[in-house]
């Protein structure tokens, strides 16, 4: 019996084969955009959109309450240029970024290689050094603000007991910065540490058993197998810790406010801030395109960096 | 009736032709099958039957009907991919009845059709099981059914074979004959196994470069291949070539030289002018070591025991190679000087454009 | 021998470590569990006795938390299902769909990994102040349905299933959309689950944008509520009930990490945490 005998189509001219081509190349056309549809609305109104508006905000004092909006050209640009507290935040950013990222890299491979056996208590242990980045970060900087906390926190209580005097580490300016670090790296530690993981999973097995009929030592195989190994991993991680510390925000916010005396403001509170309490959204699209760009460089910055590597 | 006809069938990827114009008439209820080297184009070609890819030229029908247009799923045809392609979160049952269902087809129907496949291919027991719970062999099968519950006018097969192992494959090879037999369905096979090829076909067709090579019965291209390139991929081993010139030609016949004697063939040579360059083919299978004065001699540089036979591989002194074929308990050792003898009347002519020869019997009719 | 007695070593350093590592955790855990006239004396031990669930008690009781928790459900449920659904459309089209203009479109949408929240952050504010919908559902969940981490997920995904499965399907007459449906969605669903998780858990955690737009204490997510317990609460005395707060806060995502932890570590190897 045969399926089709109703759907018999006319016999077209036979040169009429490429027909069939562009039929299929519109069906694709329609297919395509229909099944993009639905997100490409989202992405177009909620990203598109506002970058855009953003870039334009900045050419104007816009106030983010009323309808005051005046086009300035590049004003709040030479603004920025001589304004202290921008330069602050900014040389803050940079601060945190540039020490935290590398420690979390370091910090994230030293656990990686101590924890990358199969076995169960192993397993355990990467959980747990995973889970503190879980939480959000009022959890965190809640845990740590009282952790830290002179009167009755964790580390006070310990000092007091060996017989030292508490410090009032987010009270002080010397310490404020360091103890966001020590927060920021327990929150995210588990990060790299997974990144790290993963690169290590790739390294065939065979490479180490080679090295082991070789009679390599442990610290020949570390020095010449698996940290060469991980050269790419290490790029990747230090380049993401690094966007992801530009974009501190929520620690210094909810831990010191950005005190004592704006020692810890980073560019994300002073844009929090410029707009949303000082209410010149104009000027803190300005910082936004400073922070765009500057993540925007480290980004590209890597892209270049494994294209190298790749050639 | 599914005579499948291919008139012109074209092929291009933006301004590369991977199919130059294939024309070719299959028969109702025929075992074809296409092998070839890969990238031969056989598989493309299989998909534009199939309706997978888009025929740039030409004209496909299937049982008279023009199908260059028609959307895979109504075409009359079912296929049986390489990696089996079936549904990894589908049972078997569901695998086999997913196509049934998206035409429509009431339940009951579904279910006799579903069960009368799996009892032909003797898979009941595995209807409720998912892929992922079958072996290599099982999940063939289960592939098969799904093809067979479609009723399709014709099968089409893409390397179904290539991913089982070798004892399977010579039990599936007897059984899809088997099972080919009992359907009335044309059926399509695609290989690059030319002992699959050999042993399943009706017909071969045999592809290079997007162009056919040669169509015919498997003993028609193992015995007379059109040319050079036919000749070498079809049998195992493969058939001996050697440069050879043409001594002589009378009617029919052709005499050549070759480096150790020469050889008279039947072959119809008018065009050939003396000392004509030509190529000599034979059958690994049509040359012996003899103890008297052969058309060739060397060192055998290589002995393969086949148990039933041996096969020897023999340099000569300008460096050619004959592969013959002597006794199980053969003799000869490696390095041993070897004459061989060929078959009287064996082998077949080449011109220098790698054509073969035309038959002397054909001439002579 | 060597070889083994190192590893010790490093297992004896790293336990320690990750005992350590716990600490705020577990101490947060027993001041949440003291009564207060206990937590007025000492804040002292990690061993909670005695005990209570006071803290507890009065967090479902008086306070906006409860609000707060099924904003964050809401919320994050929102927010995951959406995402799983637009980002297997789009990357579906962009892995197996051959239309016109992909390969741009591709880019275009790949671009926007580049643009970080804070760079959209004011103007987004500005946006639903025109359209006064802050402190909505609405606002709490659009703006991150156009992050492309989801979509190139999936393509990847999508890319990666054999493309003789789609044909087969082709010729057992399934259409595009029953052929993304019954076949390439559930096939997806390792990938499905590990994006849903991770949106989930995003979308528990999100802080920038929640507490810019949520500035009704009644449409705040529990971590926006959180950080405005904070500010308002002196630590002597609500101590112990803040405490609560942060143990009831992480409660859902611990136990959603308990469970779910392969595919929650899985996604974030794949994603690089973004």
């Amino acid at each position: 019996m045969s399926v089709q005998a109703t759907s018999v189509v006319p016999v077209q001219a036979p040169e009429a084969g490429s027909r069939n081509g562009s039929l299929a190349r519109q069906r694709n056309a329609v297919a395509g955009y229909a099944f993009l549809a639905p997100f490409l609305l989202f992405y177009g109104v909620f990203l598109l959109y506002p970058f855009a508006l953003g870039l334009w905000m900045s050419l104007h004092d816009w106030e983010i309450v009323g309808d005051y909006r005046e086009y300035i050209g590049f004003l709040n640009y030479v603004e920025l240029w001589d304004d202290p507290y921008f330069w602050d935040a900014l040389k803050r950013t940079l601060q945190f970024a540039a020490m935290t990222a590398p420690a979390a890299t370091l910090l994230g491979l030293v656990l990686a290689l101590a924890l990358q056996k199969p076995l169960r208590i192993y397993a355990a242990l990467r959980a747990v050094f995973f889970a503190s980045n879980i939480f959000s970060v009022t959890v965190v900087t809640l845990v740590w603000a009282m952790v830290l906390n002179p009167d009755r926190g964790l580390i006070a209580n310990g000092l007091r007991a060996v017989g030292l005097q508490p410090i009032a580490f987010l009270a002080d300016k010397d310490w404020a910065m360091p103890a966001l670090m020590v927060t920021s790296l327990w929150w995210t530690a588990g990060l790299p540490m997974a990144l790290f993981l993963a690169g290590l999973q790739q390294i065939p097995p065979e490479v180490y058993e080679a090295a082991r009929l070789d009679k390599a030592s442990r610290w020949a195989v570390l020095r010449h197998i698996t940290l060469p190994a991980l050269a790419r991993t290490t790029l990747l991680v230090v380049v993401l810790q690094t966007v992801m510390h530009l974009q501190v925000f929520g620690q210094p916010l909810l831990m010191t406010r950005g005190g004592p005396a704006n020692s810890t403001r980073p560019l994300v509170q002073l844009i929090y801030e410029t707009s949303f309490r000082d209410w010149r959204s104009g000027y803190a699209s300005a910082v936004s395109t400073v922070l765009f760009v500057l993540m925007f460089g480290v980004a590209l910055l890597q892209f270049r960096l494994s294209r190298q590597e790749g050639e | 009736m599914a005579d499948v006809l291919l008139r012109d069938v074209r092929k291009q990827y933006g301004s590369q032709a991977v199919i130059h114009g294939v024309s070719l008439e299959l028969r109702h209820r025929e075992f074809i099958v296409f092998v070839g080297p890969s990238g031969c184009g056989k598989s493309t070609l299989l998909r534009m039957i199939a309706g997978l890819e888009e025929v740039s030229g030409g004209e496909i029908s299937i049982g008279g009907r023009r199908v260059n247009d028609t959307p895979a799923g109504d075409r009359g045809i079912a296929m049986v991919f390489q990696n089996y392609a079936l549904y990894p979160h589908m049972t078997a049952a569901g695998n086999m009845a997913f196509g049934l269902r998206n035409i429509g087809t009431p339940r009951a129907e579904i279910e006799e059709r579903v069960a009368s496949a799996a009892k032909t291919l003797q898979i009941e027991h595995l209807l409720n099981r998912r892929p992922s719970q079958m072996s290599g062999g099982q999940r063939q099968r289960i592939a098969i059914g799904r093809a067979i519950v479609r009723r399709p006018d014709v099968f089409l097969f893409d390397e179904p074979l290539s991913n089982l192992d070798a004892a399977l494959r010579v039990q599936m090879r007897v059984e899809l004959v088997q099972l080919h037999q009992r359907l009335e369905a044309t059926s399509i096979y695609v290989t690059h196994d030319q002992v699959e090829a050999m042993t399943m076909a009706d017909r071969i067709v045999v592809f290079r470069d997007g162009r056919i090579e040669q169509v015919g019965t498997p003993l028609e291209v193992y015995r007379s291949p059109a040319n050079t390139f036919v000749a070498g991929f079809m049998g195992a081993p493969k058939m001996n070539l050697l440069q050879a010139r043409v001594v002589a030609v009378s009617p029919g016949v052709v005499e050549v030289a070759l480096p150790g004697g020469r050889a008279v063939l039947p072959a119809e040579g008018r065009t050939l002018a003396a000392d004509a360059p030509v190529t000599f083919g034979v059958r690994p299978e049509h040359v012996r070591p003899t103890s008297g004065e052969g058309v060739f001699r060397g060192h055998a540089r290589a002995i393969e025991r086949l148990g039933r036979e041996t096969l020897l591989h023999v340099v000569g002194a300008d460096g050619a190679t004959l592969i013959a074929t002597d006794t199980g308990d053969s003799t000869v050792r490696l390095g041993d000087t070897v004459s061989l003898a060929i078959e009287p009347g064996q082998g077949r002519l080449f011109g220098a454009d790698g054509m073969a020869l035309p038959p002397a019997a054909a001439s002579a009719a | 021998m060597n070889r083994t007695l190192t590893d010790r070593l490093i297992l004896a350093l790293v336990v320690a470590a990750a005992f350590v590592w716990m600490m705020p955790m577990l101490w947060v855990l027993t001041l949440s569990l003291k009564p207060n006239e206990e937590l007025v004396r000492s804040t002292n031990g990690i061993i909670p006795w005695p005990r209570t669930l006071e803290h507890f008690a009065t967090l479902l009781r008086v306070s906006l938390t409860p609000r707060w928790l099924l904003n964050s459900v809401v919320v994050a449920v929102g927010m995951t299902a959406a995402t799983l659904l637009l980002s297997s459309l789009a990357g579906y089209a962009f892995a197996r769909i051959d239309f016109p203009g992909r390969r741009a479109v591709f880019l275009l949408v790949m671009a926007g990994l580049m643009v970080p929240e804070q760079a959209i952050l004011v103007p987004l504010h500005a946006m639903f102040a025109d359209w006064e919908l802050h402190n909505t559902y609405f606002s709490l969940i659009a703006p991150r349905l156009a992050g492309p981490m989801g979509v190139f997920l999936m393509t990847q995904f999508f890319k990666a299933v054999p493309r003789e499965l789609e044909e087969a399907a082709e010729l057992d007459n399934a259409g595009r959309f029953k052929i993304f449906w019954s076949v390439m969605l559930p096939l997806s669903r390792p990938a499905l689950t590990t994006l849903g998780i991770f949106t989930f858990l995003f979308a528990w955690n999100d802080f920038l944008w929640p507490v810019v737009t949520a500035t009704q204490p009644e449409m705040y997510t529990l971590s926006v509520g959180l950080g405005s317990l904070q500010g308002n609460f002196a630590m002597s005395e609500g101590l112990g009930f803040l405490m609560a707060s942060a143990v009831f806060a992480s409660a859902p995502m611990l136990l959603l990490y308990v469970v779910f932890q392969r595919y929650i570590v899985q996604g974030i190897a794949i994603t690089g945490g973004k």
